[in-house]
């Protein structure tokens, strides 16, 4: 059965999003845009698996991921390096008046161990539910929520970070609280 | 302690069951959103456009032999 050309179309606009994710998993600009080629080649031949009026971007999610995860296994997690080398190289300025620097959030986000950084991803920025984001890790809605917890703790450590509530929302922030799915 | 009650605790208590961790309130979450929207609006290379009309132009046959 040939592709149709909605599902083309719908595949096209969820590139950005792929690519978003891709680089917050692989952390390496040109992992990532392989990783989203891969993912669309996927997508593409199995095409048919897709059950229409599903969340489609949550199926590709999931291809991208399972790609992320077996090309790391076959590289023999060369990147398993999230608590050593990059927290000593890492200077983090307290942040002041609340105003953290992109660049040390980007650092910190990267100290992650995987598993918490794509759960915190998919939830903090990818506009996913608690359920799709199990189902697109393959794991317990209970086990995305503390990786979650985890994710959020250690980066509210690692960028010195307390008392969350005295950051009060700016203009900013009541916009983006706006946009779910991106 | 006295404080305004922002807009966003305004949203909070209107809807008690949907208290967000990573929501507007945190700078977590603001960082996160920020870091991954400045991601997803990054310009998306032609390849990925070229990629896609390649495969529409294949044959549509099973790859395996």
């Amino acid at each position: 059965m040939a592709v149709s050309a909605a599902f083309k179309t719908d595949l096209l606009g969820a590139i950005p999003s792929l690519r978003a994710f891709a680089v917050s998993l692989a952390q390496n600009a040109d992992k990532a845009d392989d990783l989203v080629q891969e993912t669309l080649v996927k997508a593409w031949d199995k095409h048919e698996s897709f059950q229409p009026g599903t969340n489609l971007k949550a199926w590709l999610f999931t291809i991208l991921r399972n790609e992320f995860y077996s090309q790391m296994r076959k590289r023999g997690r060369e990147v398993q390096d999230s608590e050593g080398l990059m927290t000593a190289r890492l200077a983090v300025h307290p942040s002041q008046h609340g105003q953290l620097d992109l660049k040390d959030f980007r650092a910190a986000l990267e100290q992650l161990p995987e598993d918490q950084r794509e759960a915190i991803i998919l939830i903090g920025a990818s506009g996913f539910s608690y359920e799709e984001a199990a189902e697109i890790c393959d794991c317990a809605v209970g086990t995305i929520k503390s990786r979650v917890s985890r994710a959020r703790a250690r980066l509210q450590d690692i960028l010195q970070i307390s008392g969350e509530a005295d950051f009060g929302p700016d203009a900013i922030s009541s916009q983006v609280m706006g946009s779910s799915a991106a | 302690m006295t404080k305004k009650e922002t807009a966003a605790e305004a949203a909070n208590r209107r809807r008690p069951t949907m208290v967000d961790p990573l929501g507007s309130n945190s700078e977590i979450g603001r960082k996160l959103k920020q870091y991954y929207d400045e991601l997803v609006s990054d310009q998306v290379p032609d390849r990925f456009a070229v990629l896609l009309s390649q495969l529409e132009n294949a044959e549509p046959v099973r790859k395996k032999d």
